[in-house]
């Protein structure tokens, strides 16, 4: 339970040839003790180096970590008191559930009867009651990484629990009611949580602060709601939402408008500066609408296919050779022919070289 | 289809067995007769066939003064040095393999791997090579003909089949054992003897099976290094040869020479079987 703040942190796997590659690039930031944080992003780019990092198996090859801003990055991994769940459960084979879950308090040198209560709680909430006395080995994939999770749990005061993709091996039903009880221990406890993954449901509906990361440089962080509707970079827009934000090469055509096949779409974006420049618009597929009554920021399309996709219909429409997926509220009736969308224009996000204006 | 496969099954095991007890059947057959029986051709029935005589292991303990052949002593002389070396190889050939599967070593263009591959050429010469300068060693340290000689000799020839073995076992198991044991508040030894080293008894057990195997049976170099003092088993079974070859002291020492090596696979079948030298790990 502690406040961690990763300043200017920076990690090469050859930090001493001349030019060295850089997993991570420089980044600071700070978690918020108590708060659940989703790192996400794909595979290789770096999200493991960071929570490695921040549990001291790799060491960075620049900045420094506090916890409550005491400096922690020279002290081992066995003294920083933090938790760290792997993406494959990891168990001790030989010993027995309790023995697994007792642990990392028995090499605290904890008291007994502190160590039983402990061990009892976290049993019960991760319902391995009735297994702790069986050998760890003999445990399903999915019961295995419970344990992993509880080994995680076990200590209280510890400074954060960082998972790694925990979630993987187990199956969907109980992924989602780990991930309900997670946040349910998130908030009884207080337990700062960061959570790596490379499924963007999980981070959305998991975490408070989401972290997205590509090709070891961190995007954006901020809430959910801001990486939905205003993505830093066509990266995240791309990355973050089902299906991905509409992207537009286009140039500006006005202060504030650009044009899409012929048809001026207006922006809250002031694009003065950048006349006759190669941008992007992007907007979600969420907010582009069949239009009724609007009258401008209107692009006439062909529809291509509209797939029923139970609680909306998806609509792939082509305008020229353009590509605009909506989504679209299953009563809505979509019109065979002459079909109008209408693109609001306080949702559009005008990117220039691939960056949010 | 599946009563078929049932017969096949179990005929080609009993053929298997038949093909790996017959042999010990007839040593121990052999062991009981005398020169008449055994030149009369085969026969297995003791009594019936032949009439089972103790001559052949008699001879195994008598002093050499009464006509026999002492092997008791060789025998100890053999299971110390053979153990001795086996654990000393297995302690010093698992913390380097440990250290190789884990820690990045660099001394110019030396790497881990051609550590490990300096470890395994030693077994890649012939014998014969080291046969040389192995006598010249013991020798200027004085130590040939003795049973600290041996051990020294073995540890080189064993170490590298405990190192091979628990490289690849350690490399098998995933770093995150022990980094989680770092986390979950192990130093780097606690994690080492507490939970690597406990997942890896089946690759201990493995490794220590070929050691103490190699060692046991090995001759050439108890042949070459030792003269009166001291012996060992293979060579002094060998000099139970004579001009008239004594079968049946011969079989009875194959026989008590091999019981060690059949006690360890009985043991070590028990945790091999349990299916834990795989999937530690997932």
């Amino acid at each position: 339970m502690s406040k961690i703040d990763l300043n200017n942190i920076s990690h090469s796997y050859n930090p001493n040839d001349p030019n060295p590659i850089y997993a991570l690039n420089p980044f600071s930031m700070t978690w918020e003790n108590g708060k659940r944080y989703a790192i996400l992003g794909p595979s290789g780019c770096g999200k493991t180096t960071m929570l490695n990092i921040v549990s001291g198996l790799v060491r960075p090859s620049a900045g420094n970590i506090l916890f409550d801003d005491k400096d922690v990055t020279d002290l081992k991994t066995e003294n920083r008191n933090i938790a760290q769940v792997f993406q494959f459960p990891v168990i001790y084979n030989t010993m027995t559930v309790y023995e697994n879950l007792a642990f990392p308090l028995k090499c605290r040198d904890f008291l007994k009867d502190k160590i039983d209560e402990r061990v009892k709680s976290v049993a019960d909430i991760l319902n391995l009651q009735s297994f702790l006395n069986s050998p760890a080995r003999k445990l399903t994939a999915d019961q295995k990484q419970l344990i992993s999770l509880g080994r995680g749990l076990v200590r209280e005061d510890v400074a954060a629990v960082l998972m790694d993709e925990p979630l993987t091996v187990i199956d969907p039903d109980l992924k989602f009611r780990l991930r309900r009880k997670l946040k349910e221990i998130n908030e009884e406890f207080k337990t700062t949580l960061v959570y790596v993954t490379h499924d963007q449901n999980e981070a959305m509906t998991f975490a408070d602060n989401i972290i997205v990361m590509s090709e070891g440089e961190v995007v954006q962080a901020g809430t959910p709601k801001e990486l939905f509707e205003r993505p830093n970079t066509t990266f995240v827009g791309y990355f973050i939402g089902s299906p991905a934000m509409n992207l537009f090469e286009t140039e500006a055509s006005s202060n504030d408008s650009v044009k899409i096949n012929n048809t001026i779409i207006k922006t809250n974006t002031n694009l003065s500066n950048l006349k006759d420049k190669k941008i992007k618009l992007g907007i979600r597929s969420e907010f582009i609408k069949i239009a009724k009554n609007q009258r401008e920021n209107l692009l006439d399309v062909d529809v291509e296919k509209v797939e029923d996709l139970g609680n909306y219909k998806l609509l792939t429409a082509k305008m020229g050779n353009l590509t605009i997926k909506s989504k679209i509220n299953r009563e809505t009736e979509i019109p065979s022919s002459d079909v109008k969308l209408y693109i609001p224009a306080e949702k559009c996000c005008v990117y220039k070289e691939e960056k949010l204006i | 289809m599946g009563k078929l496969y049932k017969f096949l099954k179990y005929s080609f095991i009993t053929i298997w067995t038949v093909f790996v007890v017959a042999p010990f059947l007839w040593a121990l057959t052999t062991s009981f007769k005398d020169f008449n029986s055994v030149n009369g051709g085969a026969t297995y029935i003791p009594w019936v066939d032949f009439e089972p005589k103790l001559e052949g292991w008699k001879v195994l303990i008598k002093s050499p003064a009464n006509g026999g052949v002492d092997i008791i002593e060789p025998y100890f002389n053999s299971l110390f040095v053979t153990c001795t070396a086996s654990l000393i190889s297995i302690v010093l050939g698992t913390l380097s393999a440990y250290a190789l599967s884990r820690f990045t070593f660099k001394a110019g263009f030396v790497k881990n791997n051609d550590i490990t591959f300096f470890f395994i050429s030693q077994r890649i010469m012939p014998p014969i090579v080291l046969s040389i300068p192995f006598f010249l060693f013991l020798g200027a340290i004085d130590l040939l003909d003795s049973l600290i000689g041996l051990i020294v000799v073995y540890i080189v020839l064993l170490m590298p089949i405990a190192v091979w073995i628990m490289v690849d076992f350690f490399n098998k198991v995933p770093r995150e054992i022990d980094e989680t044991a770092l986390i979950d508040g192990c130093n780097p030894y606690q994690a080492f003897f507490k939970v690597v080293l406990p997942n890896s008894i089946p690759g201990l057990i493995v490794a220590g099976m070929f050691c103490i195997i190699f060692g046991w049976i090995d001759f050439f170099f108890a042949f070459i290094l030792t003269f009166t003092e001291v012996q060992l088993l293979p060579v002094k079974i060998v000099a139970l040869n004579s001009s008239i070859t004594p079968w049946w002291s011969l079989s009875a020492s194959a026989l008590v020479s091999v019981a060690p090596l059949i006690v360890v696979a009985f043991i070590v079948e028990r945790y091999l079987s349990k299916g834990n030298l795989s999937g530690a790990i997932k």
